[in-house]
This record gives C-alpha cells, sequence and structure tokens, in this order.
C-alpha cells in the first residue's frame, strides 16, 4: 500500500469525501463572445474552458472534407502552468494527442453528424489548472459548449471515473487519487438511453469487482448529468428572460 | 439596420459616430473598457497549481497569466541573475482567426513586445531571483493565455502580467554550501517585489486624426496604425508605434498623457483586487 491511505477506516477519502460524492460542480455556459459556443466547468480544482467554433466549411484542404458527415475537429491543451511542474509543450505532445483522439471520437460518436455533410465542427479545450479528471471535465465542458453552440447531440455525454481501493469503488478520482497506481477506469455515457460512449481502463482489477467499479462511474455519469441539466435550463431561463421570451 | 450598416460599411459607421464624438459602444475617444480583474495566489483563488495567476476580463477580451517557477543554473556572464521569460499564446480557442499550430507571427511579436516591457521597466530586479550566486536561480515562467480575443490584448496583457507578478510568492530555497545540496522550505514563501508597476495604453489610429484608445477588433481591423505607450508611473518604460499613419507631435503627447492616466486607474485596479477576499475564477467570466 502507498504511503497516503486513500480510504480512511471511518470511509472517508483523502479530501473528505465519501466513496460515492463527487467534487463540486460549478459551471457556467456562454463565456465568450467570439466562439459560437462555449463552457467553463470545474470540478473540484479542476478548471477547464472549452469552445466550439462551426460548423462551417471545411479548413485546411477540401480532401479532409467529408461528403456524407460532418468533419469534427478537436483539440486538447493543457496551459503550461496547470500542472504542478511547468509542461513544456501545452500541446502536441503523446498525451495530448492521445486526449485530442479520445475526444474526438466521443463527440465523432454523439453529434447527429449527419445532419451536416461536407462541413466542419472545432471543439477546442483548455485545461487551466489539472487535478485529476482531465478527460472527464474536458467531456462536460465540451458538451456544454457544443449545447450552448446549438449542435444537434444524440444527448448529453457526461464523463466520470471511478476507482478501486480497499474493497472499495471510488467515483470521481483526483490527482492524488490517480497518481497512486490503483485502477481507473474511465467512462463516457449517454445518460437518458444508459449507452457508454467511451470506456478506458488501466491497471489490473478482478473480474468479479468490475460491475461494482462500472456501475459506480455510470452513476457518477449520472449525477454529472444532474448538474449539467440544471446548470443548462438555467442558462436557457436567463437567456430566454434578457430577450424577453418565456422561461422553458 | 444598425447592425447591417456595421457589417456592410463598418468605416461609415464609425465615422457617423466619431463625428458626434462617442464610439458605438457609448465610449469616449479615451475611454477604456470596463476592466475587471482577478489575482490569485497559492493560498488564494485563480490558479492555485501556479505561483502566481491573474485573469483579466478588458471588455470581451480575456486574458489569463500563470507564473511557474522552476531552478536553473545562471549564465556565466551574469551569475547573480535570474531569468523571466514571457510567452504570449493566442491560441485556436481565442477567435475563429487563429488556426490551431504553431504560434502565429502576431503572438510572437506580442511575446516579444512583453519581453521588451519587463526589461526596459525592470520591474523585477533579476538579482532578486537569485538563489545562491553562479550555482542556482530562478526561472519565472509567464504563460499568457488569450481566452478571448476582442482587440487590444497588448494591454490586457501586460496588465494580467503586472497582476500576476505583483502576487507571486515563491518558495525559500536554501542551498547547503558543502554538500551542494538544496533544500525547499514550502512553509516560508517569499512575495517577489516589483520595483514599479508597467501598464500600457494602446491607441488606434482611425482615419489618420482620430485617436481611439483601448480598441476593440473591429477598430483595430479599421484603423491605420497602432500605438502603444508603456509607463511606470512616472517614466515611460516604451514607446512603439510600428509603421501606419503618422501622427502629430502633438497627438504622440496625447497618447502620452492617457498611458498616464491608464496607470493610475489600473494601479488602483490592481490594488482593490488584492484586498478583496471574493475574487473566483468565475467571477470575470461570468460577469458582464
Amino acid at each position: 500500500m502507498a504511503g497516503v491511505e486513500l480510504l480512511s477506516d471511518q470511509g472517508f477519502r483523502i479530501d473528505g469525501r465519501r466513496p460515492h460524492e463527487l467534487r463540486k460542480i460549478e459551471c457556467r455556459l456562454g463565456v465568450f463572445r467570439q466562439a459560437d459556443g462555449s463552457a467553463y466547468i470545474e470540478q473540484g480544482n479542476t478548471k477547464v474552458l472549452a469552445a466550439v467554433y462551426g460548423p462551417h466549411e471545411v479548413r485546411g484542404g477540401r480532401g479532409k472534407a467529408l461528403h456524407d458527415k460532418v468533419v469534427v475537429n478537436c483539440q486538447y491543451s493543457m496551459a503550461t502552468f496547470s500542472t504542478g511542474e511547468r509542461k513544456r509543450r501545452p500541446r502536441g505532445d503523446r498525451k495530448s494527442q492521445e486526449m485530442t483522439m479520445h475526444l474526438q471520437q466521443t463527440f465523432d460518436a454523439t453529434i447527429l453528424t449527419t445532419l451536416y455533410p461536407r462541413s466542419q465542427i472545432d471543439i477546442f479545450v483548455e485545461v487551466l489548472q489539472a487535478d485529476g479528471g482531465n478527460y472527464c471535465a474536458s467531456v462536460n465542458a465540451a458538451t456544454l459548449a457544443l449545447i450552448d453552440a446549438g449542435i444537434p447531440l444524440k444527448d448529453y455525454v457526461c464523463a466520470s471515473s471511478a476507482g478501486f481501493v480497499r474493497d472499495t469503488a471510488l467515483v470521481d478520482m483526483n490527482h492524488l487519487e490517480e497518481s497512486s497506481g490503483g485502477t481507473e477506469l474511465i467512462i463516457a455515457t449517454l445518460p437518458k438511453s444508459q449507452q457508454i460512449v467511451f470506456l478506458e481502463m488501466n491497471s489490473r482489477l478482478h473480474e468479479d469487482n468490475l460491475s461494482a467499479v462500472m456501475d459506480r462511474a455510470v452513476a457518477g455519469c449520472t449525477d454529472v448529468y444532474n448538474v449539467l441539466d440544471t446548470a443548462v435550463r438555467d442558462h436557457v431561463g436567463e437567456t430566454a428572460a434578457a430577450i424577453g421570451g418565456d422561461a422553458a | 439596420m444598425a447592425d447591417e450598416v456595421r457589417t456592410a460599411q463598418p468605416k461609415e459607421f464609425y465615422r457617423k459616430y466619431l463625428e458626434q464624438g462617442v464610439r458605438p459602444d457609448n465610449r469616449e475617444l479615451g475611454e477604456f473598457r470596463p476592466t475587471v480583474l482577478d489575482i490569485g495566489s497559492k493560498n488564494g483563488s485563480c490558479i492555485s497549481t501556479a505561483e502566481g495567476s491573474a485573469l483579466i476580463r478588458l471588455g470581451n477580451t480575456i486574458v489569463i497569466c500563470g507564473i511557474k517557477g522552476e531552478l536553473a543554473e545562471p549564465k556565466t556572464e551574469t551569475p547573480t541573475e535570474g531569468y523571466l521569460v514571457p510567452n504570449v499564446e493566442l491560441s485556436a480557442v481565442c477567435s475563429p482567426q487563429f488556426r490551431p499550430g504553431p504560434p502565429s507571427e502576431q503572438a510572437q511579436v506580442l511575446s516579444q513586445f512583453v519581453a521588451n516591457v519587463l526589461k526596459n521597466s525592470q520591474c523585477v530586479e533579476l538579482e532578486d531571483l537569485c538563489i545562491a550566486p553562479g550555482k542556482m536561480v530562478w526561472v519565472l515562467y509567464a504563460d499568457l493565455i488569450c481566452l478571448d480575443y476582442d482587440g487590444n490584448v497588448a494591454d490586457a496583457c501586460v496588465l494580467a502580467l503586472t497582476a500576476a507578478l505583483s502576487n507571486t510568492s515563491l518558495p525559500v530555497v536554501r542551498v547547503d554550501e558543502e554538500t551542494g545540496k538544496t533544500e525547499t522550505d514550502f512553509k516560508e514563501e517569499k512575495k517577489i517585489q516589483l520595483t514599479c508597476t508597467p501598464i500600457s495604453a494602446t491607441s488606434a489610429i482611425f482615419e489618420d486624426n482620430v485617436l481611439l484608445v483601448d480598441p476593440t477588433r473591429q477598430e483595430e481591423e479599421l484603423s491605420t496604425g497602432l500605438v502603444t505607450v508603456v509607463t511606470d508611473g512616472k517614466n515611460i518604460c516604451s514607446l512603439e508605434k510600428p509603421g501606419g499613419s503618422p501622427l502629430k507631435d502633438q497627438q504622440m503627447r496625447l497618447c502620452i498623457e492617457r498611458a498616464f492616466q491608464r496607470h493610475t486607474e489600473a494601479c488602483n485596479l490592481i490594488t482593490q483586487s488584492q484586498g478583496s477576499t471574493l475574487s473566483t475564477l468565475t467571477s470575470p467570466l461570468v460577469d458582464r
């Protein structure tokens, strides 16, 4: 066992949460003027911004255009000051590239891509402060930004993670829990249909325990969904009030 | 109707307003946009992974600055001086006009401008960053990221940087003379002392004669030249007029006068934000 105790005998985690509790989520839609859609999310100490541009004409060579669906272009970038040790490159390193790919695959599966053939949608994600669950926060922020941009989605995409410590599944891992070297399962779901669009697990885990960890992560996604949905409804209400219409 | 004229005949649109001495966003010619500043420190808010940070919202322009410290060996010709390395990033997030990829020319020019301001004003004594002469010094990386681009990023960058530096604390590091080992004391922190507070003010030249301070993106696009004046309250630290329409001596003086006015304003803003405990990263992103 590592030097730090990730779960106390009383059942509390290192930051005082219970195993099933998420970190505090604060989010906001429409933070930028230039972008077609934007959002900001804080999950505990992880802070992520997302901006969406499009749908627009395909940039960088016509060859990229697809005749039957939209090109989803993502860019994941971490501010150099977002981590404990200064990051040399904000993007382009192998880890960011992997993250970019994952985001692209996640949103390719969620956006109603066939509605905009021969066009492109850009999703830019910027991590301002990283404290674990970067993928999850990025997906949640990007979902909000896409909703803000008015791009048709099958459903919200909500992401959450779960780990397994002392025979207990822990939801929404922070950096300390992530870096302890235990199991981590990252999942992105469409909460209404309970479908999984993205799943990744690293480190070993006994087969018998998998369902417990999965269930906890999926439950985390549902909790995230409730928070995001409230934020979207509030935002729509505010916007409607501002232009003088009736709030939905 | 007004929006159509604005898009179709932007110059005509502006001319009509400027004849009355106002701008389309109700500002006077010498007025800055409302500025919101959020300063964080390690114990405070903003970015807690950075040694110092600040987020500024100048109208719709948003810039965030984070300062990270690292240890390095000094140059042999300057054994007692640390390094201060600014870098401005105009990422694809902030505007549709920027494409993902290597830093654009504009971003590199801005980085150089900020580096010049730091060098000319000498607001941070590089000797303060020395830990053991000839052996170890601090390198401060000041990374500025533009999150939303609506003109006048230069002024926003300088203000964000000054604000972030004014609230940067570094842990105390000691080097054992005999063993050469370093000891870091994270409990004891030392604030960086600024000898002065450089603040810049940019004006756009419209139709060769009107000077618009703090230009928006559209004003920048329409302008025939830009003038940037950086002051520290007493002295002029830097003056830049990269080409564009020629200016009279009197107009140049007006720019300088406005820069001094802006300096007082900005310094008040920094002191106020340092005093307030309310600031969270969301506040400048949320209030509009």
